[in-house]
């Protein structure tokens, strides 16, 4: 899938996060990267040095927006404040797509500033796609839920991640941010297959899909997002490709972030990774 | 399974509770002899499933680690001043207590702090006097993230001073205070001085750094005038608690214009927003600016 609905009909390649120590040389040396990745929460500020950065990037370069705070899976609901602060950054950015996390992470007002697993089960399935579409409607801008690196699975699960995943998008008809190197470390702490995951997933939904590293401890592994992406995510993230065609790439590093010409050069390996995997694509398709 | 309502009000009271073994060990927080609570293991055999590495009760203190983890760094850098005043040990019996009672309420980590001034002032952790400085403190600090993310309005122009709408610029705070907790920023420790009140005024500079001075008691009184907005009449309606000198008022006004802090209140809905203003890239400071920068990193600081 190149540019579809949930792309608003745009057709993005690589790109990377922008990160406060790469803030210097973006807006000196104005490096030709395709596009950005803000955290939106960052952002949702009446003033100040924030948006006078934004402004400045956006002068030279696309922004998508990824949020950290919207919690479509709460029970009771998205916050309307946070709503209403995102829809006025949507517009300061004209973001082709805004992308957040299939996750919950706040009762009662009260926030976790984490992105808690949801129970895979019908009732949450439900609720979360109810909560979507009532964000897509209110910001006028596709949106794609993000799959999440997790820890643990409640008792009681109805249903595979994959399958949620998919009931969910489905239901609330938004796109898919396929996270590979978050399925590679669910897969690993959960212990499933990630192939099993990666090939469930409906490909005409993926509308971006994000690579990074992690931090391998003894008994479990942790998204950091601080170390190159390792191999077996770039297998996945080939056979994503392979699947979905081709489809806007972002490198994700916040953790001991090295220098702007690492991140760019360790992103843009995905460009070997996407032409194989459309060459395998190819072949199917010819067969 | 449980409804979701009632899974995630459980699941989120149990990654409140106070962190316990190793995970307490790897942050600043006073050791406890103390294990989980019985409530806490009980809640992770009923909620997580365990795995073929991890048992449910560890995979619930995964998220509960991740949680303190986070809260706590973000909201011990948001005071630095206080950390020294308090010393190490107070310090963070302090912010725990303050989590414990005031957890998060906003979706931004910045504001974490927001009810730390008066959650210090009512703290049985210390004594009366260090409670006013403390709390008179931590509203500086606070202000200080205000200031961060405060919007811009339009300074007026002088010529429009007798005509206009008058407002103060949002990242102008003002604060009155019981104490002169300012001075403890030059202090090494804490030595009280005497407790006569003082005024402040906290803003965002041109270079977008904070800069801040100290207020007359009636030069405070007409900027919280301001503040609530109108002609340059309506600031001069009422008599100030004390008559001001036309010099005084007349000198007042220079340095209010000069730092632009007389603005007028832009026009438009809430989702209207006003450009940011420009500054050369080789100026800019840029801490501060991804207080949400990453989810993950928290989990990973072993």
């Amino acid at each position: 899938m190149s540019a579809s609905k949930f792309t608003g009909g745009v057709e993005l390649a690589t790109g990377i996060g922008l990160r406060v120590p790469h803030y210097q040389h973006i807006l000196s040396e104005k490096p030709a990267v395709g596009w950005f990745e803000i955290i939106s929460e960052n952002y949702m500020v009446e003033g100040g040095r924030a948006l006078e950065v934004l402004d400045m990037i956006l002068e030279q370069y696309r922004v998508v927006q990824h949020g950290v705070g919207l919690y479509p899976g709460n029970a009771g609901g998205v916050s309307r404040d946070h709503l209403q602060r995102l829809k006025r950054l949507v517009r300061r950015t004209k973001t082709p797509w805004v992308s957040d996390h299939l996750c919950w992470g706040s009762v009662d007002g009260s926030m976790s500033h984490d992105l808690l697993p949801i129970p895979f089960t019908f009732e949450a399935a439900r609720k979360t796609a109810e909560n979507l579409k009532m964000v897509q409607d209110f910001l006028e801008t596709p949106l794609a839920m993000e799959n999440v690196s997790s820890y643990g699975e409640f008792n009681g699960n109805e249903m595979t991640e994959w399958e949620f995943l998919a009931e969910v998008c489905e239901l609330a008809d938004v796109g898919i941010l396929l996270d590979v190197n978050n399925i590679y470390v669910s897969s690993i702490n959960n212990g499933f297959d990630p192939l099993e995951y990666v090939n469930f997933v409906p490909p005409e939904r993926v509308a971006q899909i994000h690579i990074a590293g992690h931090s391998r401890y003894e008994r479990f592994i942790v998204d950091t997002h601080d170390h190159p992406v390792i191999d077996p995510v770039w297998k996945l993230y080939e056979r994503a490709i392979e699947r979905c065609g081709h489809v806007a790439t972002l490198l994700e590093w916040d953790g001991r972030i090295p220098s702007f010409e690492e991140v760019w050069t360790e992103a843009r390996k995905s460009e070997t990774w996407r032409a194989s995997a459309m060459e395998k694509r190819g072949d199917h398709e010819a067969a | 399974m449980k409804p979701l309502d009632e899974l995630q009000r459980e699941f989120f009271a149990a990654i409140q509770m106070p962190l316990r073994g190793t995970s307490r060990e790897s942050t600043e927080l006073t050791p406890s002899d103390d294990g989980h609570s019985e409530e806490f293991l009980e809640k992770a055999r009923e909620l997580m499933k365990p795995g073929q590495n991890l048992s449910s009760e560890e995979r619930l203190e995964l998220y509960h680690r991740q949680y303190w983890f986070r809260v706590l760094d973000s909201v011990a850098e948001d005071f630095p001043v206080l950390r020294k005043m308090a010393g190490e040990q107070v310090f963070w019996d302090l912010m725990e207590a303050y989590m414990m009672a005031c957890p998060s309420g906003s979706f931004t980590l910045r504001h974490l702090g927001r009810k730390m001034p008066e959650f210090v002032a009512g703290w049985e952790g210390l004594d009366e006097p260090k409670r006013r400085w403390f709390s008179a403190l931590a509203r500086i600090e606070y202000a200080y993230m205000e200031i961060f993310e405060a919007a811009d309005w339009e300074p007026v122009a002088p010529e429009q001073l007798a005509t206009a709408m008058l407002g103060l610029q949002p990242h102008v705070i003002l604060l009155e205070l019981p104490v002169p907790a300012d001075l403890c920023e030059d202090w090494e420790t804490f030595e009280p001085e005497d407790e006569s009140p003082v005024w402040l005024a906290v803003w965002r500079g041109e270079n977008r750094g904070r800069l801040q001075c100290r207020l007359d008691d009636v030069e405070y009184e007409l900027l919280e005038r301001l503040r609530k907005g109108g002609t340059l009449e309506d600031v001069f309606a009422e008599p100030a608690s004390r008559e001001p000198e036309p010099e005084e008022i007349s000198a007042w006004f220079a340095a209010w214009q000069a730092r632009g802090w007389i603005a007028s209140a832009p026009e438009g809905d809430v989702i209207d927003f006003m450009p940011a203003r420009k500054q050369a890239v080789g100026e800019m400071d840029w801490s501060g600016l991804d207080k949400m920068g990453s989810q993950a990193v928290a989990m990973g600081e072993e």
